[in-house]
């Protein structure tokens, strides 16, 4: 079949596909960058051990592929007695491996943050906590966001692994439309050029953000 | 533990070292090639590395490799998961090693190329003395980081049915419910092949290290 034809026939059932991909990925995103912020605070404040734990944590995941949290948590939360749907298990593991990516890139803006402001934030009188929200969080997040763009890119691009615990998000509706119409490639080459819209649209985002609010 | 699994997954990780070490190699090799492709003097050809690696980066894995075990059949191609499989992961592999490479050859001092070519190097002397020995060099550790993503990526072609470490882990699974045990076996295996390919990239990294070259570590 001819792609133009395919297109204009198929195409309008992808966009509850695309609204799944895309409320996924936003949501996993903003859970994930949280997460970070909060591995982040453990890191800093919790001591050797937890700063230990912390790189534990940060280290199994950055050694395994997100498909085994995903299968963890979509087969073994029903077992636990915790019958979820598909879509929160699989957000939900692609926040656990995403954080630890994010707080590793937010370490990384927390050292390029000059000493001394840490003595002034002390000078001041400003307890630990409010150091940290109002001093050093506000700094690193805008420091780290071409970093977090990247993230949220390969984040948006795993959500596609979500077709395989049965969400039907863009991945999962090709592979219907393939298996449905026989066409071979058509329902790939779509949902490929609508990743590629996705991915550039989430990168000019950052760019735009990353422009707007750094200092000068 | 059910009995034999960990003869299976051990099978599985196998598997999908060698999947990761084929998709390296060829990977690499691609990638050199690309490379000299961003630095062509043609605008056209620099052009096409651009839209390969756009096309590549900007897409999922799963997509590819999908794309690819449905439409080989269709072009009369009955190659099965495996070949699809390593190909996909042999151009992810090829772009993102492209693009390290492409920076590697970025960072090379200009005093470099202006000493070489006041010393008239041929193209290949070139290539063999000055630019090979620094790339690999600069590259080392990004290199290793995509090394580790390679065999972490290897897990998607489970769903394009490549039996490797996840797909054995899956069917233990499915068969025996026993998910704690196999995927926290399944995540060791992982954990040990990356963290080690981890370790041996920094070794390597200091076995080449250039005592007093401007930008080593002494």
């Amino acid at each position: 079949m001819n792609f133009g034809r395919w297109v204009a026939i198929y195409g309008p059932t992808y966009l509850t596909a695309l609204g799944w991909t895309a409320v996924t990925a936003v949501g996993a995103a903003c859970g994930a960058l949280i997460w970070g912020c909060a591995l982040l605070l453990i890191r800093l404040s919790a001591g050797r051990w937890g700063a230990r734990g912390v790189d534990a944590y940060v280290q199994l995941f950055r050694n395994t592929p997100v498909l085994l949290p995903i299968y963890l948590i979509y087969f073994a939360f029903p077992m636990i007695g915790l019958p979820w749907p598909a879509v929160v298990c699989g957000g939900l593991a692609l926040i656990l491996q995403n954080g630890a990516y994010i707080s590793e890139i937010l370490r990384g803006s927390v050292n390029a943050i000059d000493r001394v402001q840490f003595d002034a934030a002390r000078s001041i009188g400003l307890a630990p906590w409010s150091t940290f929200r109002k001093v050093v969080l506000p700094q690193v997040l805008v420091y780290s966001i071409p970093a977090l763009g990247n993230q949220t890119v390969l984040l948006l691009k795993d959500t596609s692994l979500l077709s395989a615990i049965s969400i039907t998000e863009l991945t999962m509706q090709a592979k219907l439309l393939t298996e449905q119409t026989g066409a071979a490639y058509e329902a790939f080459i779509v949902v490929a050029l609508l990743y590629l819209l996705l991915v550039s649209g989430t990168e000019v985002l950052f760019r735009v953000t990353h422009r707007a609010v750094r200092w000068r | 533990m059910p009995p034999g699994s960990l003869a299976l997954l051990a099978q599985g990780a196998a598997v999908s070292l060698l999947l990761a070490a084929v998709a390296i190699v060829g990977g690499t090799l691609l990638a050199v090639l690309l490379a000299a492709l961003a630095f062509s003097r043609f605008a056209v050809v620099r052009a096409a590395y651009r839209v390969y690696v756009y096309v590549v980066r900007g897409t999922p894995l799963l997509v590819l490799a999908l794309l690819v075990f449905y439409a080989m059949p269709a072009l009369d191609l009955r190659t099965g998961p495996y070949i699809a499989g390593t190909l996909v992961l042999i151009v992810y592999t090829g772009a993102l090693l492209a693009e390290v490479f492409r920076g590697g050859v970025l960072a090379i001092p200009r005093p470099q190329w202006e000493s070489a070519r006041s010393l008239g190097l041929p193209p290949v002397p070139l290539f063999r003395k000055i630019v090979a020995p620094l790339v690999t060099r600069y590259t080392l550790p990004p290199y290793v980081n995509v090394c580790v993503m390679t065999v972490k990526a290897s897990s998607v072609l489970s769903i394009i049915s490549v039996w490797e470490l996840t797909l054995a882990a899956r069917e233990i699974i499915e068969r025996t419910f026993a998910v704690f045990t196999i995927l926290g076996l399944a995540a060791a295996f992982y954990f040990v092949m990356c963290f080690g390919i981890d370790r041996l990239g920094r070794l390597f990294e200091r076995h080449l290290a250039l005592k007093g070259f401007a930008g080593e570590r002494a």
